[in-house]
């Protein structure tokens, strides 16, 4: 294939990392931007919704559309409450200091990933997509005659894909209309400002907390249900996902939701495009040294704030 | 009425308050005036419920107020405008105010009879708090303190470092909401201000208050203030 058509399709591969990966993140992010807790669990979040699409998927049976559906719904819904458990009965118990919920979240992680492995099994499962037409792409070459179209041979995408994507952006414009225009929403973001401040005028800030642990987890297990089609339920499948959501989170600013999303492109497009031509491995070589260089000459990430 | 008896508070393993007792009557304005470090912040936020007590109570009315969770403490009628007024920076004026109305679940009525103390903030609805003069937080602050409807107001230097015109409108503002029946307890280090608006004065030393006195007392004898706060 030539180097047109090539790229295009790492692209397209790219934009479908990218969109995974900037709900991951974004979860990640809400977590960190209100509660100021480092959620290392949150790739166990993640995997936990890719099982549990799987294992509900077989458990409806009939045709794939419905096990999906019922799985994007309930998954997401069961992982939020086992995270705003988790935030009751452990960060909460904590304090929410910022080293022990760290070391905690570690803690969590095995947990969870261990209970997955006890109850599942090792076994990477598939999950059918509800729908998967392949569509071919067409490509443009110049010829005597001026530009004709033609099909290269493996240059095309699935509706699947296309519709995660879509799928992705949707959340994400949902999420940003939540957060900023409903009531709820400002609850948390002035929570964000000043929690004290939020106590002294009514607001239960405990509950804002578990509310939100559950949500960033839910977002994660939503990106999960979404990807596995595409990708296996594996117990071990948290762990890249978590890496990268923090690159994208320190690249675009901590606690900033649009930096995230413009940084979960950035380096989802770019893992995708550098997996393809080079290597895997580069890619993530690539992304972390990009890191480093974030936070020796922007500390406060892309879109974050100087803090004072 | 607003009681707190014999309470013990502070930060961790640091004892702030040592056995704190005041009161403070509906349309009435106490004034507590100590150093800075005796402790008037700390008990205010004690009041709000945001430290938790080592011993001692408050109430409300007759209710116990120390016994509930910090959220509800404002639904009980409490506001509190605290010192350097740490509005919530990067929402709007509305939304500022949004926060004080969703206390008590008030809507349009109050929010009027708020804009309406302080014509200015009208101007500002839409902009961020964080980007408003010093004054005009000021104003915001206490704005969202009186959108939570409050029968208790507790102020915590609202008039410092502000030019003497938005002090004077602070004033009036306070002044106004006493007239109206609102208990205040008001801490204030411009002696012309607490000898004009305060009707007690309760002295705050070292986290004790040894000494409440009747304004009028206070103008009677001035080395009172001396021996607390070391100025005449």
């Amino acid at each position: 294939m030539e180097f047109g058509p090539h790229f295009l399709l790492a692209s397209l591969e790219g934009a479908v990392n990218a969109a995974v990966l900037a709900l991951m993140a974004v979860g990640l992010s809400i977590v960190f931007g209100i509660m100021r807790v480092v959620n290392v669990a949150h790739g166990e979040f993640f995997m936990l919704g890719a099982v549990l699409a799987w294992w509900i998927s077989s458990l409806v049976g009939a045709h794939p559309a419905y096990g999906f559906v019922v799985a994007l719904i309930a998954a997401p819904l069961i992982v939020g409450a086992i995270a705003a458990l988790a935030d009751h009965f452990v960060l909460r118990r904590i304090n929410y200091d910022p080293e022990r919920t760290i070391v905690a979240t570690i803690g969590l992680l095995y947990v969870l990933q261990q209970t997955t492995l006890m109850t599942f099994g090792p076994e990477a499962r598939p999950v059918e997509a509800p729908f998967n037409k392949r569509i071919a792409l067409p490509w443009f070459e110049k010829t005597a005659e001026g530009f004709s179209m033609y099909w290269p041979w493996g240059l095309g995408t699935t509706t699947y894909k296309l519709a995660v994507i879509a799928a992705a952006a949707v959340i994400l414009i949902g999420l940003w209309i939540f957060m900023t225009r409903s009531r709820i929403g400002l609850i948390m973001r002035a929570t964000q400002l000043d929690s004290e401040m939020a106590l002294a005028y009514g607001i239960p800030v405990d509950r804002v907390y578990a509310l939100v642990f559950g949500m960033g987890a839910a977002i994660a297990a939503l990106a999960a249900v979404l990807v596995v089609p595409i990708q296996q339920a594996h117990y071990l499948m948290g762990h890249d996902p978590l890496l990268l959501s923090f690159i994208v989170v320190i690249i675009g600013g901590l606690g900033s939701i649009p930096g995230t999303i413009v940084a979960a492109i950035l380096i989802g497009m770019s893992d995708g495009i550098i997996s393809v031509f080079f290597s895997p491995t580069v890619a993530k070589i690539l992304a972390t040294l990009l890191v480093a260089f974030v936070l020796i000459f922007r500390p406060q990430g892309l879109f974050g704030k100087r803090v004072a | 009425m607003l009681e707190v008896s014999n309470i013990e508070t502070g930060y961790g393993d640091v004892q702030v308050l040592y056995g704190v007792s005041l009161s403070v009557k509906p349309g009435e304005v106490l004034c507590l005036l100590g150093r800075n470090g005796a402790g008037k912040t700390t008990l205010l936020k004690s009041i709000m419920g945001l430290l938790p007590l080592k011993s001692g109570s408050i109430s409300f009315n007759g209710k116990a107020l120390h016994t509930e969770p910090a959220h509800l403490i404002a639904k009980h009628g409490i506001a509190y405008v605290p010192q350097g007024r740490r509005l919530f920076s990067e929402l709007t004026v509305a939304q500022n105010i949004e926060i004080g109305l969703m206390v008590q679940g008030r809507g349009h009525q109050t929010r009027e009879r708020v804009l309406e103390l302080f014509p200015r903030l009208r101007e500002r609805m839409k902009q961020r708090a964080e980007t408003l003069s010093g004054g005009e937080q000021q104003m915001l602050a206490m704005a969202r303190a009186l959108s939570t409807e409050p029968r208790v107001l507790l102020l915590d230097e609202p008039t410092e470092g502000l030019q003497p015109s938005m002090v004077a409108l602070i004033d009036e503002v306070t002044l106004k909401m006493k007239n109206e029946g609102v208990a205040i307890v008001l801490v204030e280090h411009q002696l012309d201000t607490v000898l004009t608006i305060a009707d007690r004065v309760a002295f705050i030393e070292n986290g004790r208050n040894p000494e409440t006195v009747t304004t009028s007392d206070l103008a009677l004898t001035p080395n009172k203030v001396m021996q607390y706060l070391g100025v005449s």
